[in-house]
């Protein structure tokens, strides 16, 4: 183990599978010469040459374009959009074609490739730098979603997601590329899909908080035990689709109640999703209505006050747990 | 149909909340967003501002009244609608919605809607409309049939507690429950399972905390505790904000009233039968209205880091009613003459003990005069009538011996002491004024100009 940050655990990612696998190529705006927008492909170019780590104009559709002609040739690329923003130029590529292609050619053609993107807001950049679309990706049949919150997660499911023979949609958190965290130097470090983690257990009330979210809901659950005696149960599902619904549901038929933690906006969203199948599948086991805590329903303010007050924070998670408990506990 | 407002949580430790004022009364419309009602929390109070929009059809809460979060304070429906109205309607869409929800549903199966959405056209509007629009639900409900369990008044239970209440054969409509607004929960089937007792004892003892408040033996012996009238309710309150909010100051004078004395002394004199004579607070009130109207920020008030300085000089005066306290108004006390003043400050005073003052006399005041004199009390300190600037707290008249030109005199003095909120009214300019105030009533010629 090794203390890494993000863009470093993910860069990692990148080099070990292009070492391992001869068809893993890399492509995006800045991604070779200027190392990335974020600096996650640095060192890339030096080791792997411009065949392999290409620079490509500013015309998402078209990367992504490439990207599925290339995967269902048989290479397996990792394409870098700066933004998730950007992702909805490249929308036509993506649904129509990447998530279709498998399904349309009864899988005799693939294409596994990753489409890698940061999103989120906090740093001032506006709605047209800074949204959440993970809800969006997640509605489509054919896409994996991705949504890693630590330095170790990030490397094993970026790996895993370079492995996997579907199309994996990964979305990165801006803010989250500086976080450290130890991350195992194994090359077979891989974070299989489907598999959510429990980061801190509880009895009282479940969160569920993905991406940035993973640790605002940590730090909410430690202000609810501290200062209100609530256990709360943490789980960051880690991969959208495939959902671990059941880890949830096991953990909701112990605590009797659930909140979700998402920056992206309420309306049809993440955590929308996730209480419509609870509802479904754990209904007999709700004490309390189930709690979404999103970011609001505007695009993204540019003003930091504004920002911050459009983006969950930890005592939003906290009066929504109380909210769940009210009445419950001594 | 109508919608429950409840009490909102309005502070990450709320838990309960007062209703101070209702900003709508029942009847009028409210828009979403639109201010509601003022609520105190325990850490300030806020206005509450709509969360439905309608008809005010119902006020639950009364002001004055406290409640837990997520009890409902009032009700808003459709124009002309009656709470009874809305009571039955919401009975039958619950037993509706319950019946719909035993119907198997699997999340597997394909949407039929899907082929539909197709041949909608590809507007943005569309999906925003649909996104904010609640109806789809309300629609549903008359085609559903009602459930006949639901006969009596449904009882709100969460899913969880209803089938450990089924489990363990709980009447579920015989327990209080601890949830928000009332809702059963789990605890509260599972405290009933595991000490049965009979069933109007369970209703009638619904926590443990409330028995544990009745008649506490102390060392003080037996305890009566006496729930406060709604006016003393907005005393303590009043009170307790003033002194928490207002930093006070306080600046003391005597003032020889000897003057004012030999002028009440003639007026009196040359008096007929049932000519109202001013009395000394009369002429505090006076001489107070004078000098407000020249130091322009001891008539006003700090509010919302701003200073709000108002045109009327409306001198409140405290009056001592059936165990409280209330401020009665004099309006315009500057442009009013001493004998009006007297025959006004006598009515409200009167009509403040047999209880038939009315509010707008009682509001409206930029600054206070509070008398203990007849006590027998020499000097004392005020609370601020917040938001006001400042109140003057007026002692009694005292003969002392007092020293003019080297020469001792016995003298009429009065101890008063103004308290300023420091935020508007700062010490140089309260102690102007209270210089002022003084002279007026040591040369009370001033107060008949």
């Amino acid at each position: 183990m090794a203390a890494q940050r993000m863009r470093e655990a993910l860069r990692d990612a990148m080099a070990e599978e292009m070492r391992r696998d001869e068809s893993v190529y890399v492509m995006g705006e800045d991604v070779a010469v200027f190392q990335g927008a974020f600096k996650v492909t640095e060192g890339l170019l030096e080791e792997f040459g411009e065949r392999r780590v290409r620079d490509t104009p500013i015309s998402e559709n078209t990367m992504v374009g490439m990207g599925v002609g290339s995967a269902m040739a048989g290479l397996r690329p990792v394409v870098e959009l700066m933004t998730v923003n950007f992702a909805l130029l490249a929308f036509d590529q993506m649904i129509n074609h990447a998530a279709a292609i498998p399904y349309m050619f009864n899988g005799q053609a693939r294409v596994p490739m990753v489409i890698r993107m940061p999103g989120g807001g906090g740093h001032q950049l506006g709605p047209t730098h800074s949204h959440s679309f993970e809800a969006m990706f997640l509605q489509i049949p054919g896409l994996l979603v991705a949504c890693p919150s630590t330095p170790a997660d990030g490397k094993g499911m970026l790996k895993a997601a370079i492995r996997d023979d579907n199309p994996v949609i990964f979305i990165e958190h801006e803010a989250l590329y500086g976080a450290r965290g130890e991350v195992p130097e194994s090359d077979d470090h891989v974070v299989e899909f489907g598999k959510a983690a429990v980061r801190r257990s509880g009895t009282d009330v479940t969160i569920v908080g993905i991406l940035r979210m993973a640790d605002i809901a940590q730090q909410a659950a430690k202000t609810l035990a501290n200062d209100h005696g609530v256990e709360a149960e943490v789980i960051d599902p880690r991969t959208l689709r495939p959902l671990d619904l059941d880890t949830i549901l096991e953990s909701v038929r112990k605590t009797n109640r659930l909140v979700i933690v998402e920056e992206g906006w309420p309306h049809g969203g993440v955590g929308a999703n996730i209480a419509a199948l609870v509802a479904e599948q754990a209904f007999d086991h709700l004490d309390a209505p189930v709690q979404r805590v999103t970011g609001a329903d505007v695009p993204m303010p540019y003003s930091k006050r504004l920002e911050q007050s459009a983006i969950p924070h930890p005592e939003n998670v906290v009066s929504a747990a109380l909210a769940t408990t009210q009445g419950a506990l001594g | 149909m109508s919608v429950d407002i409840v009490m909102p949580r309005l502070s990450d430790s709320m838990e309960e909340g007062t209703v101070l004022t209702w900003m709508k009364q029942v009847g009028d419309e409210v828009a979403l967003g639109e201010e509601l009602v003022e609520i105190e929390t325990d850490k300030a109070n806020m206005v509450f501002e709509s969360d439905a929009a309608g008809t005010l059809i119902e006020i639950v809460a009364e002001e004055g009244v406290t409640l837990p979060i997520g009890e409902v304070i009032a009700r808003v429906g459709e124009k002309g609608e009656t709470p009874k109205d809305a009571a039955s309607a919401e009975a039958t869409e619950d037993g509706a919605a319950r019946a719909g929800s035993s119907a198997v549903q699997t999340s597997q199966s394909p949407r039929i809607h899907a082929a539909d959405a197709r041949s909608d056209p590809p507007d943005l509007g569309d999906d925003e409309a649909a996104a904010g629009d609640p109806s789809p639900v309300s629609d549903a409900a008359p085609s559903t049939q009602t459930d006949p369990a639901s006969e009596g008044g449904r009882v709100k239970a969460s899913p969880l507690a209803r089938r450990i209440a089924e489990e363990k054969g709980v009447d579920l409509g015989a327990l209080a429950g601890s949830g928000p607004g009332g809702r059963v929960i789990k605890v509260d089937v599972e405290n009933a399972s595991a000490a049965p007792v009979p069933e109007e004892q369970a209703a009638a003892t619904p926590t443990p905390t409330v028995s544990a408040k009745e008649k506490p033996e102390t060392a003080k012996g037996a305890v009566e505790v006496v729930e406060l009238t709604k006016l003393q309710q907005t005393v303590s309150r009043r009170m307790a904000e003033s002194k928490a909010t207002a930093p006070h100051f306080y600046l003391q004078a005597e003032i020889d009233m000897s003057r004012c004395f030999e002028a009440r002394t003639r007026v009196k004199a040359a008096a007929k039968e049932g000519d109202v004579v001013p009395s000394f607070n009369d002429m505090v009130v006076k001489a107070c209205a004078i000098a407000l109207r020249q130091f322009p920020r001891a008539n006003g008030a700090y509010r919302d880091g701003k200073f709000e300085l108002y045109e009327r000089v409306n001198v409140g005066i405290a009056v001592a009613a059936r165990d409280a306290l209330v401020v009665p108004t004099v309006f315009d006390a500057d442009r009013k003459g001493l004998t009006a003043i007297a025959t006004e400050s006598r009515s409200l005073a009167a009509r403040v003990r047999d209880g038939s003052v009315t509010p707008p006399e009682l509001s409206g005041g930029t600054f206070t005069v509070s008398n203990l004199g007849m006590y027998g009390i020499s000097n004392f300190h005020a609370v601020i009538n917040a938001p006001q600037a400042a109140i003057l707290a007026v002692g009694a008249i005292e003969e002392k011996p007092v020293v003019y030109d080297g020469e001792i005199a016995v003298g009429r003095i009065m101890g008063v002491t103004l308290a300023c909120d420091h935020r508007i009214l700062y010490g140089a300019d309260g102690a102007e004024f209270l210089a002022r105030v003084k002279s007026l009533l040591s040369e009370p010629l001033g107060l008949a100009l």
